[in-house]
């Protein structure tokens, strides 16, 4: 039990401290494909020391929402970082680890992620927040329901169980699983904001959207709290769909090599993500729902396929 | 018990008399004197009654050798009922006294000795006609009304008036013609015109005397077809209306309809087919023909005629053998008198203090007077069946009774349900004119309006009173 | 004290203040103070009669004859109604300490009757829930739908007479639908006692029917999708603390209903009938939140949610139904757990709204969200409080609306596992509705409180207003802690629920909680430990803090001042985004559910069919006069004037009629 539990606190803080290495990854690899040099997988971290020496400034309108906002967006995180099946089958802490819980703490942190784009007065993070939002209802029912499929396939919500499950090979319908595991990563991909569906963000038409009026160590965390996400994110598709790999016994030898694998597969989640968002530009925001009706439709297959049997 | 009864009957007559000779300024007090003497001999009657263990006797008063003529009934229906019209009767004295006057805005008239005379005959002709026995006591009483009716309604005498009141005389005399039937039938079979002799005939005796009687409570109480009358006899003072064509003329439909059945036993399926069909043709009827109506005492003529049909429906549904539509029926009888006086009672004020009864003029009721908007609204709940108010228990013990002889004979589910939601119909008019009438800024006509008499309120806070206990008293007199 | 005397109790304590109100009427202060205060005590009152109750789990009856020979007073105190009776208590708690403040406003303008009708509303809602007899059930579920319609027209503008005939009229219409439903099974059973109902063995149509008529007509009053239309129009009209009684438990009633009828009486032994609660109620969800999006007025919003979360907590029920019927207890007793601490959580985190809302309007004098704006920082407390109840209705973890969820999710999860057929496709395709559902809630919460607390103020009032006095905080107060203590403490409140589930399934007892953990059945399938998410939660804000503190010895203090960024441009108070706009892509991108409402709305086509009746009944008046009376008058007149022949006035033929008539008699004789 304490081992678990310090697990649990070790991975939040290893993804802790990768995250802007990860991001780094990312602009360096756009760089790449951009035929540029790009600034050096490390860069992030050079940019958040210097912001963290920079001065807060917040507008005069705003209140204690604007400031609250980018811890409880890193500590829903890192609280999430806690729970998933990262180097283990089973989750560290499984009284948290639900699939509910897990996309319910994504809520969390998007509702607190656009309120403070409204707490600005800023027109940019209020249209922002305004387009965080929606893309949140467009997007999670198609996660829930890809969730929901390989539950019921498992038979149980919880992250870990699903994951052990697949990892062991329990599958009624192996096409099932995969068109679930599909729609997931492709609802990952979007909640992962990159391009195109950076529409919160979105730099050149919302100047940064929520972002905007953060300075300092407020962006500092906020930047590395969303870097954090996309992780997490990341984590989250490979650790329920693709546990191959993970630690089933906790002796160092297997927990080693689960590490291993993880970082790896982390490494080719945001190698093919890098490909996919320096090939497109944004999408347009309200065309954004014939998009994520695809996703659905795959999930709904998935779902098809699962009650069918095949 | 047979003196207090024959007192509570005679004292109104007597009173009529005097009051004729009296002055016009001596005629209202007189009038309210005999009416509250007449009520306290109904109460004792009542206390009486219940003190010697409710038991119902028949008195004999008139014979003509082995010929019951008149008698009386004190059993708990004629005590109930009788309690109710007399004790109305009173209170429309009161309120008479107050209304007609030259302050009313709408009729400003002093009451002549005339019509407190004629309200006195009413009142004890209502008694005599409960507590009667026979069926040519029934006739006499039952004739008496009609003439006083027909001096009541054409009270102010202008040509609507006078042509209003023939056409309720001559409707409700071609009813008479089916008692006079029924009371001819009855003599030919038992040699005795008793009411109890109703009990020993065979059906299709019974049968055809409870046509008759059928069709002579049809005329009397406005139901279709022979309902045609009633709207119109709003031409009279509004104190008339609430007393005949609220708590008592109307009521003496039902009333002998009910007598019948208790007196005979089994009654004939087919009499409480053809009553229940006509009564609920006529509470649909009733109910589309509020739409169009903008005169208020109109609207709450078409209100009379369809609470009546769901009278005629309990007594309907009691033939197939229900005790609970019955004594629903009956104790709706008792409710529904104070509800619907105290709704023409209000209907009255407003004329009197607004001087017009056009729904669509008035606005804003509650603001202006308290009173008249509390009694608005509680009339209109009592009389569309809203709990805490009396109208409720007694169409529920309808409704119950409805359901339990549907077990039995499923045609009349239809007939129960189509009552419910026509009760829903009715609620949701009362409703709309509340709201269109009660709250809210005052309009003109209720900005200007002056004041309600001492006597007025009294009366309608009397009424509100009675309308919130009146099924209480009801349902546990009855039992 | 004795449970059922304490109800007693509690009931008399509001009559006696809605008297208190009325006789004080001419000063209202008093009044004001007195009707509180009473409730107040009623409410403590309910509190103490139903939490040993519920903790007990004991079932007390009561039975005597009433003035009606036709029905008994029957009381039946089993723990649904100690579930009913603990949340209303707990509502009328908060708002009875709320209207101290509140209704000031209203002084000289009928305070007296909103404290007469409040107390008395709140009165029969404690009667109608531990009755057990038909009869008394429809009188004091009448009294209640009366006592709130003056509540919904004391302001007796135009508009509120129209919502309260709209309201009163549905609530009727659903009260007949009951009786209807009460009579069917009176006319088998002979009595109007519910026990009498329970042991009815009825034929599979019947008992549907009987279904259909209490789910319609209890489901009016719950405000569930078609029969919603009232609720919209109707609590806003109300005064806030009648609309947070209303919205967080009248509503209930309906469920309530449902509940006592399909479960308790009829034992929902038919499938269909769980599906259809089920689809309905995730109908019901999706287009309450969708509608409540596209509200500027904060009660309206506040009121579609209402309907949002009745569907959610019909989808709880719903499942449970389907589990009594399948005979699966496990699922039984999830799903009705799941949707009786929704009913819970939903009334006290929509109550703290709805007085939240209360305050704001106190203040401000306006409904209207555009018209707000920055009240966070002038009204520190109701913002918190408003905060915290936005965060509940989002469901967001760990507080009591998500752990109501988590349970419906579960329930619908272990629905889907096994079944027929259309069981396991109903369920994920209801998971699906539940999940856009509460993504939207947190779209239209952010909207909310964003465009009412935060930014700047888009008003004067806005920029005048203050905090609300302390009796109004300490009502809001009380509900936030229990929204909080609700959620944190999942695992002591669960198991309470889930024995007032099993009670109602009449299945043996199903384990759901252990220590910290909540689970479905048993923790090796998944669980829940709010705590530790709260645990979670708050380390990672600590960890936050520690590594915003890296440098800090290197930079500037924080600075607090100046305008947002505006391209280079002077920011303008008009550029920032409205309360419409915000969610103006969502009304785009589901526009034919919006129009739904248009199509699908009976009013164009009910106006139309009653004016061509009055047209019909106009034209039938005269009809008995013209065309029968008068004919009829016209051929007398005829007669009369055909025999009129006879007199011609020489009484020289009179003379000849009498010699006629002699010789006409002697031939007859002599014949």
């Amino acid at each position: 039990m304490q081992t678990m539990i310090f697990l649990a606190i070790l991975q939040a803080l290893v993804l802790l401290a990768v995250a802007p290495l990860f991001s780094g990854l990312s602009r360096v690899l756009r760089a790449k494909m951009h035929s540029r040099r790009g600034p050096g997988v490390l860069q992030d971290y050079r940019d958040l020391v210097k912001l963290l020496k920079r001065q807060d400034v917040a507008t005069a309108d705003s209140g204690p929402i604007f400031r609250v906002m980018p811890y409880v967006l890193f500590g829903s995180m890192l609280a999430i970082a806690t729970v998933l099946p990262l180097v283990t089958t089973r989750s560290p802490l499984g009284a948290a680890g639900d699939l509910i819980t897990v996309v319910y703490l994504f809520a969390l942190s998007r509702f607190f992620f656009s309120l403070s784009g409204l707490d600005t007065g800023s027109t940019f993070g209020a249209i922002g927040a305004s387009r965080e939002l929606t893309l949140g209802v467009l997007v999670e029912p198609i996660m829930m329901l890809a969730l929901f499929v390989a539950a019921l396939i498992e038979g149980t919500t919880n992250l870990g169980g699903i994951g052990l499950g697949i990892a062991t090979g329990h599958y009624v319908s192996p096409t099932a699983i995969a068109l679930a595991g599909a729609a997931f990563g492709f609802a990952a991909f979007i909640e992962m904001g990159k391009m195109p569906f950076d529409l919160a963000e979105a730099e050149q038409e919302l100047q940064e959207g929520p972002l905007t009026e953060y300075s300092g160590s407020a962006l500092a965390l906020l930047k590395w709290g969303l870097a954090l996400k996309k992780l997490v994110v990341a984590q989250m598709f490979l650790g329920v769909f693709i546990p191959f790999g993970q630690a089933s016994e906790m002796t160092a030898a297997a927990l080693a090599f689960a590490a291993a694998v993880a970082a790896v597969k982390l490494l080719v989640v945001f190698l093919l993500s890098a490909l996919v968002e320096n090939s497109v530009a944004r999408g347009r925001f309200m065309l954004t729902p014939k998009v994520t009706w695809i996703g659905f439709g795959v999930a709904s297959l998935a779902f098809v396929f699962y009650l069918t049997g095949l | 018990m047979e003196n207090i009864a024959l007192a509570a009957i005679l004292v109104p007559f007597a009173g009529a008399a005097l009051t004729l000779l009296a002055g016009q300024k001596a005629a209202k007090w007189l009038c309210q004197l005999f009416a509250a003497i007449a009520s306290i001999c109904m109460a004792e009657l009542a206390y009486t009654y219940a003190a010697a263990g409710k038991v119902a006797h028949t008195y004999l008063v008139a014979a003509v050798g082995d010929t019951t003529l008149f008698g009386l009934t004190v059993d708990s229906v004629s005590v109930l009922i009788g309690f109710a019209v007399v004790v109305l009767g009173f209170l429309v004295a009161v309120y008479s006294s107050a209304y007609m006057s030259e302050g009313n805005r709408e009729h400003p008239h002093e009451g002549t000795p005339r019509y407190y005379a004629f309200l006195l005959v009413f009142i004890g002709a209502m008694a005599g006609l409960v507590l009667s026995s026979t069926l040519v006591g029934q006739l006499l009483f039952f004739e008496i009304t009609g003439g006083c009716s027909w001096a009541l309604i054409g009270y102010y005498q202008k040509p609507k008036s006078l042509a209003s009141a023939l056409k309720a005389l001559l409707v409700t005399h071609v009813g008479a013609i089916g008692l006079y039937f029924a009371a001819a039938l009855l003599f030919a079979h038992t040699g005795s015109f008793a009411l109890s002799g109703l009990a020993g005939l065979d059906d299709s005796a019974k049968t055809l005397i409870f046509f008759g009687v059928l069709f002579a409570a049809w005329g009397k109480s406005a139901q279709l077809p022979l309902h045609i009358w009633l709207p119109d006899a709003m031409e009279a003072p509004t104190p008339v209306s609430a007393y005949l064509h609220a708590a008592s003329m109307v009521k003496v439909g039902v009333y002998i309809f009910a007598r019948a059945i208790l007196s005979a036993g089994h009654v004939p399926e087919i009499i409480g087919v053809v009553g229940s069909i006509m009564a609920v043709a006529t509470l649909i009827y009733g109910f589309i023909l509020y739409l169009p109506q903008k005169d208020m005492k109109r609207l709450l003529a078409y209100s009379t005629i369809t609470q009546l049909a769901y009278i005629f429906f309990a007594l309907s549904l009691s033939i197939f053998g229900s005790n609970l539509a019955l004594k629903g029926g009956i104790a709706h009888i008792f409710n529904h008198a104070f509800a619907k006086s105290l709704f023409f009672l209000v209907a009255g004020a407003i004329s009197y203090t607004c001087g017009t009864r056009s729904l669509p003029a008035l606005k804003g009721l509650l603001k202006q007077s308290p009173l008249l908007g509390i009694g608005f609204c509680v009339a209109a709940l009592a009389v569309t069946g809203v709990p805490p108010f009396n109208g409720f228990f007694s169409k529920f013990a309808i409704f119950a009774g409805g359901f339990e002889v549907a077990r039995t004979h499923w045609m009349l589910l239809p007939l129960v349900i189509l009552a419910m939601l026509e009760s829903v119909a009715s609620f949701a008019w009362f409703l709309h004119w509340f709201g269109a009438t009660v709250p809210g800024e005052t309009s003109e006509v209720v900005a200007a309006s002056s004041k309600v008499p001492l006597a007025m309120q009294f009366v309608l806070v009397v009424l509100v009173i009675m309308s919130l206990g009146s099924s209480f008293i009801a349902a546990s007199w009855l039992g | 004290m004795n449970t059922l005397p304490l109800v007693l109790v509690s009931v008399l304590l509001y009559v006696a203040g809605a008297f208190a109100s009325l006789l004080l009427a001419s000063n209202e202060r008093l009044g004001i103070r007195c009707a509180g205060l009473a409730g107040s005590a009623a409410a403590l009152a309910g509190l103490a009669a139903s939490a040993p109750a519920l903790l007990s789990g004991q079932t007390l009856d009561f039975a005597s004859s009433g003035p009606f020979p036709f029905a008994r007073f029957v009381v039946h105190f089993d723990l649904l109604a100690a579930l009913m009776v603990f949340v209303i208590s707990l509502l009328a708690l908060a708002a009875s300490v709320y209207s101290l403040s509140y209704v000031r406003e209203y002084e000289g303008r009928g305070a007296w009757a909103m404290g007469f009708f409040m107390n008395l509303f709140i009165a029969s809602m404690l009667a109608l829930v531990v009755v057990d007899n038909a009869f008394y059930f429809l009188i004091f579920f009448e009294m209640m739908s009366l006592a709130s319609y003056f509540l919904v027209i004391s302001e007796q503008s135009n508009e509120a007479v129209k919502a309260g005939f709209l309201y009163f009229l549905i609530a009727h219409a659903g009260s007949v639908l009951i009786m209807l439903a009460f009579f069917l099974l009176y006319q088998h059973s002979g009595s109007l006692d519910f026990a009498s109902f329970r042991h009815l063995h009825l034929s599979t149509p019947l008992a549907s029917a009987v279904f259909l008529l209490a789910f319609f007509g209890f489901g009016a009053k719950a405000g569930m999708v078609p029969l919603h239309g009232w609720l919209p129009r109707a609590h806003p009209a109300a005064p806030s603390h009648a609309s947070a009684m209303m919205s967080g438990v009248m509503v209930k009633i309906g469920i309530f209903g449902i509940i006592r009828v399909g479960v308790d009486i009829l034992g929902a032994t038919t499938t269909w009938w769980g599906l259809l609660v089920l689809a309905i109620g995730g109908i019901s969800a999706v287009l309450g939140v969708l509608y409540a999006l596209a509200e500027h007025d904060i009660k309206r919003l506040l009121a579609y949610h209402s309907v949002e979360n009745i569907g959610i907590i019909l989808m709880g029920v719903g499942a449970g139904m389907v589990g009594m019927a399948t005979h699966q207890p496990l699922l039984a007793v999830l799903g009705l757990l799941a949707g009786l601490y929704h009913l819970l959580n939903h009334a006290v985190f929509k109550g703290l709204l709805f007085l939240g809302a209360g305050s704001v309007v106190f203040r401000l004098h306006t409904k209207d969200m555009e018209k707000m704006g920055g009240l966070g920082r002038r009204m520190p407390l109701t913002a918190l409080t408003f905060l915290i109840g936005a965060m509940a209705i989002s469901a967001l973890p760990p507080l009591n609306g998500f752990v109501s969820e988590w349970f419906t999710y579960q329930s619908l999860f272990t629905m889907s596992l096994q079944g027929s057929f259309l069981i396991r496709l109903a369920g994920p395709i209801v998971v699906v509705m539940l999940a856009i559902t509460g993504a939207l809630a947190v779209m239209c919460f952010v909207k909310v409180y964003g465009v009412s607390f935060s930014g700047a103020p888009r008003s004067p009032h806005a920029a005048e207003a203050r905090e609300v006095p302390a009796p109004m905080i300490a009502g809001m107060a009380l509900l936030a802690l229990a929204c909080i203590a609700l959620g944190l403490g999942a695992a002591l409140v669960a198991p309470v629920i889930a024995h007032i589930a099993s009670q109602l399934a009449a299945t043996g007892a199903i384990d759901v909680a252990s220590q910290t953990l909540v689970y479905p059945g048993s923790a090796t399938r998944t669980a829940l430990s709010t705590p530790l998410v709260a645990i979670l939660l708050a380390g990672g804000l600590l960890v936050t803090v520690v590594l915003g503190g890296l440098y800090r010895e290197q930079r500037q203090k924080r600075r607090h001042g100046g305008d947002a960024w505006a391209c280079g441009y002077a920011h303008d108070p008009r550029m920032v985004v409205s309360a419409g706009n915000f969610a103006k892509p969502l009304r785009e991108m589901f526009a034919p559910l919006y129009r739904l409402r248009q199509q699908a709305d009976p009013s164009p086509a009910m106006r139309h069919s009653l004016s061509w009746l009055t047209g019909a009944a106009s034209w039938m008046e005269p009809r008995f006069d013209d065309n029968i009376v008068a004919p009829m008058l016209r051929g007398i007149h005829w007669l009369g004037r055909q025999v009129q022949r006879l007199q011609h006035g020489d009484f020289r033929i009179y003379c000849l009629y009498i010699v006629a008539a002699l010789v006409i008699l002697i031939v007859l004789t002599a014949a």
